[in-house]
């Protein structure tokens, strides 16, 4: 009766199933085969892999991807840690809109965002040119199409996307924990520490790690703002995959390939840490 | 005492998240409400003349009618299909959610350029239909978020317990998901729902590359106009936030019909409890199975 049960139950899971087949699994597994596949001949080779890991350009593509994606997903964090905590200090009314609000920020990114920023803080934007005027040094030395610029508009989407993970969490510790701790003698840091952090931290590690991915994957944003100025990998692999002179499929795919294991092996690390915590907790 | 300074400190966060947040926002909309804006903290004009210019043309109305359609296509197949998945490994088979885990994952390893050129290299040209192949990859970018999402808000109900004393009160499986997970995990689902429409709604990635020029989507429109005109491109991104905002209301407005109604049935029952948010202090699970068994039955009469 009971196995009946699970075999029909399992039926269930086919549509999805099917969809991860059909729209993740099979395309994956081109770009696999095309980043073995030689360029002239069309036969096995490994040159691909060769080309791309002995040139520093590609290498430095990975650097640079890896260190805005790091940066923006620790700072990021952290404010999207602060902000929702403030908001569960807010009615509970004001906490369901505010909820709505911050997802339409999460999605202001891409081509409307780097807009923006540009019509206020580019090379001509009105900010940019008002200060200029008022003769006020507060953004001198400030370059949007550069790091500061990417950093600063990455953070505008990372942090709300922060604060849709982590605010459910916190949503969940208890206000009698913090009277039980209190009552017991503990200090506001205290109980942040032993009780409120321990608790909600499965959750923090694992939004760091979508924050992370989403950094690294990041192409639209980075593109509307600095072209390909910034030697980022999606754009390089954007570049090659559909570039109108230089177009090299299969390097673009090789790319790929070396991005995916490098994006797995944080993944799995995360998974193993995650784990770790929750051994703790227990 | 303590507690009213901490708000004070949480408002003025809050203050300055908003600024930070509003800032592209209301800049974008002067831009749009301004005939010419430079050297100036303020714009000097208003008018409307790129909306009324924007309303008047029908490649926009087009373009605002074929997002609404992907995005309620894909968002119907992605619920229907992710919510049952994700419970049924996650109270029943412990062993795929591990696996499961990395899969849903796997969206972030793959940037919507690479995908799509797998994509393009797999179906164009075949019997599939470029619009379904969209719905797909469109379906595959959510599977992080929808994954994370759902699974949170299971894991924050403690559905495990929640759907053995169900089981252990005579409720098969079909019957406990309808009526108890479901309406526990509201507000996650909520939250996830959201996400994943503006994010649809404002695809552009995949939908430019897999389909491209023929089915001209909001964002593709406004990249379009964004190369014509500052002003113009701003009004663009104005009707264009005013809608997602419109929706996202209209969502939340939606999802939850009972609202008023457990309200007023609550006040009846157990004054300032709400059913739908079991406490962990609570010992009997049983207990708000049940409450929540009356209360359906009560609006089914209604």
């Amino acid at each position: 009766m009971k196995r009946k049960q699970s075999r029909k139950t399992i039926l269930l899971l086919v549509p999805f199933f099917l969809m991860t087949v059909m729209f993740l699994v099979i395309p994956m597994a081109l770009m696999i085969t095309s980043s073995f596949t030689s360029e002239s001949t069309g036969g096995f080779t490994l040159d691909n892999y060769i080309e791309v890991l002995t040139n520093s350009f590609y290498s430095q593509s990975f650097l640079n991807s890896g260190l805005i994606s790091l940066f923006s997903a620790v700072a990021g964090l952290v404010l999207a840690i602060i902000v929702s905590y403030a908001m569960t200090n807010l009615p509970e009314k004001v906490q369901d809109k505010l909820t709505v609000y911050i997802n339409v920020a999460a999605n202001f990114a891409g081509v409307p965002l780097a807009f923006a920023f540009i019509i206020l803080l580019g090379n001509s934007g009105v900010f940019t040119l008002f200060l200029k005027d008022a003769n006020l040094p507060l953004i001198n030395g400030f370059k949007l199409y550069s790091w500061q610029g990417l950093a600063l508009t990455y953070l505008y989407f990372q942090i709300p996307l922060g604060i849709l993970f982590i605010y459910p969490s916190l949503k969940k510790i208890k206000r009698e924990w913090k009277e039980a701790a209190f009552m017991l003698g503990a200090s506001s840091g205290t109980y942040w520490r032993k009780v409120g952090l321990p608790s909600i931290m499965p959750s923090i590690a694992g939004t760091f790690v979508i924050m992370f991915a989403n950094g690294m994957g990041t192409y639209e944003t980075a593109y509307a703002l600095t072209g390909s100025n910034i030697n980022l990998v999606t754009i390089r692999i954007a570049a090659l995959v559909s570039g109108d002179i230089y177009a090299r499929p299969v390097i673009g795919s090789t790319l790929a390939v070396l991005f995916a294991v490098i994006m797995m092996a944080i993944l799995a690390l995360s998974q193993m840490l995650l784990k770790k915590v929750r051994r703790d907790l227990a | 005492m303590k507690t009213k300074k901490t708000h004070y400190i949480s408002y003025l966060i809050l203050a300055l998240f908003g600024l930070y947040m509003l800032f592209p926002f209301v800049s974008t909309f002067f831009y749009a409400t301004s005939t010419k804006w430079s050297n100036t903290m303020l714009p000097n004009d208003f008018t409307f003349k790129w909306f009324i210019q924007l309303i008047e043309d029908p490649n926009f109305i087009s373009a605002v009618v074929r997002s609404f359609t992907l995005t309620f296509t894909t968002l119907a197949v992605v619920l229907v299909v992710m919510v049952p998945t994700v419970f049924l490994v996650y109270t029943y088979f412990p062993k795929v959610d591990q696996f499961m885990k990395g899969l849903v994952l796997m969206p972030y390893a793959i940037p919507g350029v690479i995908l799509a050129t797998g994509l393009l290299r797999m179906y164009s040209g075949s019997v599939i239909p470029m619009y379904l192949v969209l719905v797909g990859a469109l379906f595959i970018g959510s599977l992080p978020f929808m994954y994370q999402g759902v699974r949170n808000s299971l894991e924050s109900i403690q559905t495990k317990k929640l759907i053995e004393a169900a089981e252990i009160l005579g409720a098969n499986r079909f019957t406990s998901f309808i009526r108890i997970i479901l309406p526990n995990i509201r507000l996650g689902l909520l939250i996830t729902t959201l996400l994943i429409f503006s994010s649809f709604f404002g695809e552009f990635v995949l939908t430019n590359l897999l389909i491209g020029g023929r089915y001209e989507t909001i964002r593709i429109y406004m990249l379009r106009r964004m190369n014509e005109n500052g002003h113009l491109a701003s009004s663009v991104m104005v009707a264009y936030f005013i809608l997602l905002i419109l929706i996202s209301l209209v969502i939340t407005y939606l999802t939850s019909p009972d609202r008023r109604g457990r309200k007023n049935s609550n006040r009846k029952q157990v004054p300032g409890k709400r059913a739908d948010r079991i406490s962990l202090a609570e010992p009997l699970k049983s207990v708000s199975i049940l409450k929540i068994g009356v209360k359906k039955e009560k609006r089914q009469r209604i």
